[in-house]
């Protein structure tokens, strides 16, 4: 059964089709990453599955059930910015995201310590830092240790420190087997955690499933020797390799399948090559993102 | 409904500027009443009064209060919108609802204010009546047309639904009591005014006007002869006008976006 199912979505702003069609599942333990570029319909899809937003047309299933506020209520919610009220502290706030989920206060100051705010829980909400508030939000997400947390660009407005430390929190739940569903633009933070993806753009979704299913990351080989265009012309020769550039001070050559980097090396030695530098490399999921996202632009 | 009251509590429980609006909304109606008791209770007024049926005795004291007390239902009316508009400002009707009610239900919470504060209002004449009438009055205690402080509790009513009505339309406090305010203390009495003129006694079915109609002033409003339905019409007017505004107000939350 999937965490959440989407069914031909679609959401319009006057001119503006927001998310035309959007269909997706998000199966259970995966950390599902929703990618795009600002204005993509990230938070629109969000806001339709938490209720917050209406869709023209489309339906959703959380947990194989039409979402209602009972669903909601075992999901950890982070979407935008942090909406709390300005005069209550940050531990009154809590206590009202408790009372709604229907859950005791004695969970919150467990979440506030984890969140790295317990120091400053008697301090109202308009006091924070633009940092601290997302932390808060952060904090209001953890509460009551739900199994299934929506984040929307969780680590804006934060330090580098506060980035690393929401990604750690990130992935320890991962870990611990919760769902996750992540909405970014930031393509690193996605990298590093996701098993499963969405790409969006201008609301439509170019295309959806596991990381390694729907990306094509063709690993590819930076090496360099005394003499590179030498090794390039080499490189060219090798079977099942598609390509040998020069790119400052090294050679960069893709292959066809997943290369053998100690045959490489053979390789080269036994045509009187020798290698200074040989290392596998990943395309990044930036570039894969920008080229998929490019392509269809074109 | 346990549940919202209780999250609705810890909205306000430490909020300065709904205490000190709910405490002038309880003092300005108790002074309003004493201020007006003691002044035609002394020297010539107080002779003047005796012609006009001893407004401060029972039963006459629940038509005085109810009226004046209606001049004051604003300021339930602001408290009102501040506690609704607030949600908007800070964005917490959305997170509400992310964080697990339903719109519904969020439409409840600003339901109980209202009647918590129409109560409020109903039990605070009620006693200020009773302490008035028994300070200055000459009878004993008797609830003998305690019907007006029902009319005023159905204006009150009518009123807030008013006011949560502009807050949900106009999500923003200023401009929202502005509206409010011009509403209330012009553009009801201007219309109804005109429409009095042109169709005789239905421009008393406004709003507001219909529960001033079942309240009139005491000290003056028994010396104007005036054409006007049975109190019935009135108070089906009012029920009909708060239906309506609950109306508008679910249908509004139920479908837009937040």
């Amino acid at each position: 059964m999937s965490i959440l199912s989407l069914q031909g979505i679609s959401k319009r702003y006057g001119a503006v089709q927001a998310l035309s069609g959007v269909s997706f599942d998000v199966p259970p333990g995966s950390v599902f990453g929703i990618l795009g570029p600002n204005g993509s319909g990230k938070t629109t899809l969000l806001g339709i599955v938490t209720d917050v937003l209406k869709a023209d047309s489309g339906t959703f299933q959380l947990f194989g059930k039409a979402g209602t506020a009972t669903q909601r209520r075992s999901i950890g919610t982070l979407l935008e910015t942090p909406n709390f009220y300005h005069y209550l502290s940050g531990w009154k706030n809590l206590e009202i995201s408790a009372s709604i989920k229907r859950r005791g206060a004695d969970d919150i100051e467990r979440v506030l310590k984890v969140c790295g705010l317990y120091a400053r829980k008697d301090a109202a909400f308009k006091t924070y830092s633009l940092g601290m508030k997302q932390r808060l939000a952060l904090a209001a997400v953890l509460l009551g240790d739900p199994d299934v947390l929506i984040l929307d660009e969780p680590t804006n407005g934060l330090d580098p420190s506060g980035i690393a430390e929401v990604r750690g929190i990130i992935h320890n739940l991962a870990q611990s087997g919760k769902t996750i569903i992540l909405a970014s633009h930031l393509l690193d933070e996605v990298e590093k955690v996701c098993t499963h993806v969405a790409i969006l753009q201008r609301g439509q979704l170019l295309l959806s499933g596991a990381v390694t299913e729907v990306i094509q990351r063709n690993d590819f080989v930076e090496l360099s020797a005394s003499d590179n265009s030498a090794l390039a012309a080499l490189m060219l020769r090798y079977p099942g390799c598609n390509s040998a550039v020069i790119s400052g001070s090294s050679v960069i050559a893709t292959f066809d399948s997943y290369p053998d980097t100690a045959a490489i090396n053979g390789w080269c030695a036994n045509n009187g090559i020798w290698l200074s530098q040989l290392q596998l490399r990943k395309k990044s999921l930036e570039k894969a993102f920008l080229e998929l996202t490019h392509t269809s632009n074109s | 409904m346990k549940n919202i009251i209780w999250t609705e509590w810890l909205k306000v429980r430490t909020y300065r500027t709904f205490w000190v609006m709910l405490l002038l909304a309880v003092i300005i109606p108790l002074a309003a009443n004493f201020f007006m008791a003691n002044l035609f209770s002394n020297g010539d007024l107080k002779k003047a009064t005796q012609l006009m049926g001893q407004p401060f005795s029972f039963p006459a004291i629940w038509l005085s209060v109810a009226s004046i007390s209606s001049y004051t239902s604003g300021l339930f009316a602001i408290l009102l919108i501040i506690l609704t508009t607030n949600e908007y400002t800070f964005r917490t009707n959305r997170q509400n609802i992310i964080d697990g009610w339903d719109r519904r239900e969020f439409v409840y919470a600003k339901l109980f204010w209202l009647v918590a504060l129409s109560v409020l209002a109903l039990a605070l004449s009620t006693i200020i009546g009773i302490i008035v009438g028994v300070s200055y009055g000459d009878t004993s205690v008797s609830f003998e047309d305690y019907r007006y402080v029902v009319y005023y509790f159905l204006q009150v009513m009518v009123t807030l639904s008013l006011a949560l009505l502009i807050a949900v339309l106009l999500k923003r406090a200023g401009i929202a009591i502005v509206i409010f305010f011009a509403y209330t203390m012009m553009i009801d009495n201007i219309l109804s005014a005109l429409l009095t003129r042109q169709f005789g006694k239905v421009g008393g079915l406004l709003p507001l006007q219909a529960g001033d109609e079942l309240l009139p002033v005491p000290l003056f409003g028994k010396m104007i002869a005036k054409e006007v339905f049975e109190p019935y019409v009135y108070i089906i007017a009012m029920v009909a006008y708060i239906s309506l505004a609950m109306y508008i107000v679910f249908r509004r939350m139920m479908k837009s976006d937040l």
